[in-house]
Parts: structure tokens; C-alpha cells; sequence
């Protein structure tokens, strides 16, 4: 695709072929979305809100197999919906959140499995939304993700400070509908990203560069762009490492592997020193 | 309880109002006009748009700003206010004071709109713009967010990723100014202690420029010099705000309030604190054996 041909030749700078080049660039974009979103969900707590949607995803498929609807809108229609229930059940139900998102996940993979048990075919497709593969992507899933790098920046323009706001005044006052559409918009930035990359990576890529963010800055501004560059550097060098023949592992595992090494380094360093 | 509000000497009481009214009648009484602040040097430069003239204060300070009628609350199958009815007047500090459940938070959260309620409930403008110091916060303490950035969050919507502008940053110092607070600028805000935290608090609900300051028990958790501070601060916005605050500190009460609401789920009494700091009316809002113990130990 034209749009991503500038993109392509950058990433020429480190790799050679064409589906390498697609990869780093796939990672960037969904690093982009993923690390900024991931400050709000390490702040607010909601580390297994990703993973609670991420599963519904085959439900999704399997929904949309059962009934001949479109795939993706199918699974990015049960996410949101299972995002805006999260939501619901932690605003209402007197419960914790995470007591809330266990329950929720375990109804969700229960559904998927249901469904999948009901239907053999969509059971052979469903392994690459729970690994994912990084270095099969085409160009419209590249555009996905761009679309989800501009609507987060978008909602986190207009919503990063009434939600970083509700982290710390009473629920009282707090912003009831902020708390809805950060549900919905965070389940389409894992449906999407789940759909592209795989469950694993996308609340792996959620959760660890916010985290090393967190624990190397103080402030929120700190902590939102050393999670932007911890995520973007730990998906480029996981990516080139895989590839290296003394390493010669998965993409995505490692990618993963990489950003949690970080997190790791960046503790190690609040460890020596410390906040005053 | 604290003793600290004792720390101070009482502030010198607005004198009597010709018509002699009992503790418990409705006239509130004129507004505090003060010298100034006596919480130092950043609470005397700010004025209020609608403060006027000492005259013109002097001429509206009868006027009560909130007015509650037979205003009830119910929580489930529990009911937190019996027909309340009290007033709150202008430009002063009124103390809601009550035994524990009392319904005093119950009360000052009914005020701010943020439960139902029976009853009539009047305010005079009747929109006014609140700024509300919460008992305790129950927030993550090691949420990374700067003093800097917590307030700058009430005053601009350019999210904090894109850093804090100087314009805000410039209105954060002057509000950080106003409470004694400008060294916590750069501190993050989980790693003040219960004072300093109060007083931040304290500087966003002055930020939204309100008309009815309201705080509930801004003493807990507080240490001694940090409560002293506090009370000094709000004696010095008096002048320039409407104050309710919940206590359950009576010397404080005492000491700093102009105006005092005895709760105990119903009104007991109201009125200026010389008038309702009397033994009857405390056993009435306390129970007997510790209305008679706060007074005969002096406590108050």
C-alpha cells in the first residue's frame, strides 16, 4: 500500500525483506495504541481487562461462523460488548474489579468453547488469535491498526485527564460515562490488536511497557512516554533477535520476552535508586 | 481528639445581632470581617469576584446561602437525615458537628447534589459552583502524577502526556501559593502526608473558584502542626468564601466556626458557637454521659 511505502524504507534500515519490514512497522503501530492505552490500565488497574476481551474474540468467531456474519465486526461487536459488562458489573455489583474481570474472562473462554464445540470448523482457525502471528500480517490489517493508532489519539487527547482524574477523587464524583467508553474503546483496541497479533501479544504489549514506564517515572508524563519508548524498543529488538540465528524463536514470544527484560532492567534501576 | 484547635486562640466573634435570637434560630450571624488572613502570605492577594465592599458583605452577610427544609435522606432502609432543617450563611465557617453516624458526611453530600433527598434544599445564587475537599481520599499511592499535574488536571484539557502549558503551570504556583504548599509543586502526590495532601485538596477546591467551600473532616488523619495550619488557612478564606466543614473535633469547632450545626441524624441545635456550646444541647447531640464529660473536663 502507497501510504506505508516512506514507513517500509525506514524500517529498511534494519531489515531486509518485505515481510520483516511489515512486521517491525505492524509492531510499531499497534506499540503506539497498546503502550499509551496501557498507562490508563496499569493506573486504573484493569491489567486483566485485556485479557477478559481478549478471549471473547472466539466466542466472536465462532458466533460469526454459526450464524454467517462478518468476522470482524462480529468479534469487535462481542468486545465492546463484553468491555461496556466489565464496566456495568465493577460499577454495580459491589464486587472488585478484578473479582468482576475473573468472572467475566472464565464466562467468555466458556462461551468460545461452547460455541467452538458446536462448531469444529472454527476451531482450526482460532490458534492464531490466541498466539498470533506478527509476520503474516497484510496490508489491511496494517491500516487497522493505523486506524486504531489514530483513534487513540484521538480519545486519549480528549480523555486522559478526566480519567486520570476519577484515579484519585471518590467514585461519588467521578465520571460515570468516562468509565463506559474507556471500556469500549479499550475492548476495540484488543479486538483489533487481537485480530492482528494475537491474544498474547496485545496484553502482553497492554500491561508491560506501562508497567516499566510506571516504575521509572513519578510523573504522569514520565511514565506515558517511557512506556512509549519501552514498548517501541522492546518490540524492535525482540523482533530482530528472533530473527537472529543464534536465537531463532517466535516473533511474537519474543517481543514479549524482551519487553518483560525490560521491565526487569527498569526495576533493577528504581532498586538502586529509589524515589526520594 | 485533637486538642490542636485550642492551639489557637479564638477568633473575635461578630457581635450580637439587636433581635437577641436563641441558639437555635434560624438568623445566622454577620459575616467575619477580618483584617485579613492569618494563613500567611498567600491567602491575603486573592479576592473573590463576588466578595464587594465590607459594606456591601456587611449588608448581605444575613442572607443564608444554603437553606434546608425538612430535608430527609435515606441510604437502603436506613434513614441518615430526619427532616433536617438548618441554614448556612454567607461568607462564614459553619461547623456541622455530631456523634459518630451522625449523618454529617450524609449531610454535605446531600448539599453538593450527590445524594437524593426529601425536602427542600435552596441555594442563594441559586446555582453556586462548589468546591469540595473530600474526608479521605482511597487512591493508589504510588500512581505517578505530580502535584503539578493533579491540579493542572481541574484547569486545561490538554491531556497531561503533552506536559503542563507555563499559563497553567503558572495558575497551579499561585494556587499551590495560597495554601503554603508551593515547595510540594514537584512532589508526587501519593508521597505527601495527610497534611500536605489536605492542603492540596484544598488549593483544587479554591481553583474552581467556588462560592461554598465544603470539606469534610479535613483534620483525619493530620498530623497536630498540619491541622493548626489548615484551621489558619480557613480562617484567612472565610472572608472571601462560604466554609461548611464537617468536625468531629469540638475545640476546632469552637475556636474557628462562626456558625454550628449540631446533627445527630436531626438538628439538635444551631447557632453561634457560644450559644450551642452548652451542656443540654451537647448530651442532646453527644448522649448524656459524654455531653456532661466534654464540658465539666473543659475539653471545649
Amino acid at each position: 500500500m502507497e501510504i506505508f511505502s516512506p514507513l517500509y524504507q525506514l524500517a529498511g534500515c534494519l531489515y531486509e525483506p518485505m515481510f520483516m519490514r511489515r512486521s517491525a512497522l505492524a509492531l510499531a503501530l499497534l506499540t503506539v495504541a497498546a503502550s499509551s492505552s496501557g498507562v490508563m490500565v496499569v493506573n486504573r488497574r484493569m491489567a486483566f481487562f485485556p485479557d477478559a476481551v481478549g478471549h471473547s474474540v472466539f466466542a466472536g468467531v465462532a458466533a460469526a461462523l454459526m450464524l454467517s456474519l462478518n468476522v470482524q465486526l462480529t468479534v469487535l461487536a462481542l468486545s465492546v460488548l463484553i468491555g461496556l459488562t466489565v464496566t456495568f458489573l465493577a460499577r454495580h455489583s459491589h464486587l472488585a474489579s478484578d473479582t468482576v474481570i475473573g468472572l467475566v474472562f472464565s464466562g467468555a473462554v466458556a462461551l468460545g468453547l461452547a460455541l467452538v464445540s458446536r462448531q469444529p470448523q472454527a476451531a482450526a482457525g482460532l490458534s492464531r488469535f490466541f498466539l498470533g502471528d506478527v509476520l503474516t500480517l497484510d496490508d489491511a490489517q496494517l491500516t487497522a491498526l493505523a486506524g486504531l493508532d489514530v483513534l487513540t489519539i484521538v480519545f486519549l487527547g480528549l480523555m486522559t485527564n478526566r480519567l486520570t482524574l476519577a484515579c484519585v477523587v471518590p467514585r461519588s464524583s467521578s465520571d460515570r460515562w468516562g468509565e463506559y467508553l474507556f471500556g469500549a474503546y479499550l475492548a476495540v483496541v484488543v479486538a483489533v490488536g487481537v485480530q492482528a497479533v494475537g491474544v498474547l501479544l496485545v496484553t502482553a504489549l497492554l500491561v508491560a511497557p506501562a508497567a516499566t514506564g510506571r516504575v521509572v517515572s513519578v510523573s504522569f508524563r514520565g511514565m506515558f512516554w517511557a512506556a512509549m519508548a519501552a514498548g517501541l524498543v522492546a518490540g524492535q529488538a525482540g523482533l530482530w533477535a528472533s530473527f537472529q540465528p543464534a536465537v531463532n524463536t517466535s516473533a511474537g514470544a519474543t517481543v514479549v520476552l524482551v519487553n518483560v527484560l525490560l521491565f526487569c532492567l527498569a526495576a533493577l534501576y528504581r532498586k538502586i535508586r529509589p524515589v526520594r | 481528639m485533637s486538642q490542636a484547635g485550642l492551639l489557637k486562640p479564638a477568633p473575635e466573634r461578630p457581635p450580637e445581632t439587636p433581635d437577641g435570637r436563641p441558639p437555635d434560630s434560624s438568623a445566622p450571624p454577620a459575616a467575619p470581617d477580618r483584617p485579613g488572613p492569618t494563613g500567611g502570605p498567600g491567602c491575603g492577594h486573592y479576592r473573590h469576584p463576588g466578595a464587594g465592599t465590607p459594606g456591601e458583605r456587611a449588608a448581605s452577610a444575613h442572607k443564608p446561602v444554603v437553606t434546608l427544609a425538612d430535608v430527609s435522606v435515606t441510604l437502603g432502609q436506613y434513614k441518615a437525615l430526619r427532616r433536617v432543617t438548618a441554614t448556612v450563611p454567607l461568607r462564614s465557617q459553619t461547623v456541622v458537628i455530631g456523634p459518630n453516624g451522625a449523618g454529617k458526611s450524609t449531610l454535605v453530600q446531600t448539599i453538593l447534589g450527590f445524594l437524593p433527598h426529601e425536602g427542600s434544599l435552596t441555594f442563594d445564587p441559586p446555582s453556586p459552583r462548589f468546591g469540595y475537599v473530600p474526608q479521605r481520599l482511597d487512591y493508589d499511592r504510588h500512581l505517578p502524577l505530580t502535584v503539578t499535574e493533579f491540579l493542572a488536571l481541574g484547569l486545561t484539557r490538554r491531556p497531561l502526556w503533552l506536559g503542563v502549558s507555563r499559563v497553567v503551570r503558572k495558575k497551579v504556583s499561585e494556587g499551590l501559593e495560597r495554601v503554603m504548599a508551593s515547595d510540594l509543586a514537584a512532589r508526587p502526590l501519593g508521597a505527601l502526608s495527610g497534611g500536605e495532601t489536605q492542603r492540596i485538596m484544598l488549593a483544587a477546591a479554591l481553583m474552581s473558584d467556588p462560592d461554598i467551600l465544603v470539606l469534610d473532616e479535613p483534620a483525619t488523619g493530620v498530623d497536630i502542626n498540619g491541622e493548626q495550619l489548615m484551621c489558619e488557612l480557613l480562617d484567612g478564606f472565610k472572608k472571601d468564601y462560604t466554609i461548611i466543614m464537617v468536625s468531629h473535633d469540638l475545640p476546632t469547632a469552637r475556636a474557628h466556626g462562626d456558625w454550628v450545626i449540631c446533627l445527630n441524624r436531626r438538628v439538635v441545635a444551631q447557632g453561634r458557637p457560644e450559644d450551642v456550646f452548652r451542656p443540654k444541647i451537647l448530651a442532646a447531640t453527644f448522649g448524656l454521659h459524654q455531653g456532661a464529660e466534654l464540658w465539666s473536663d473543659h475539653k471545649i
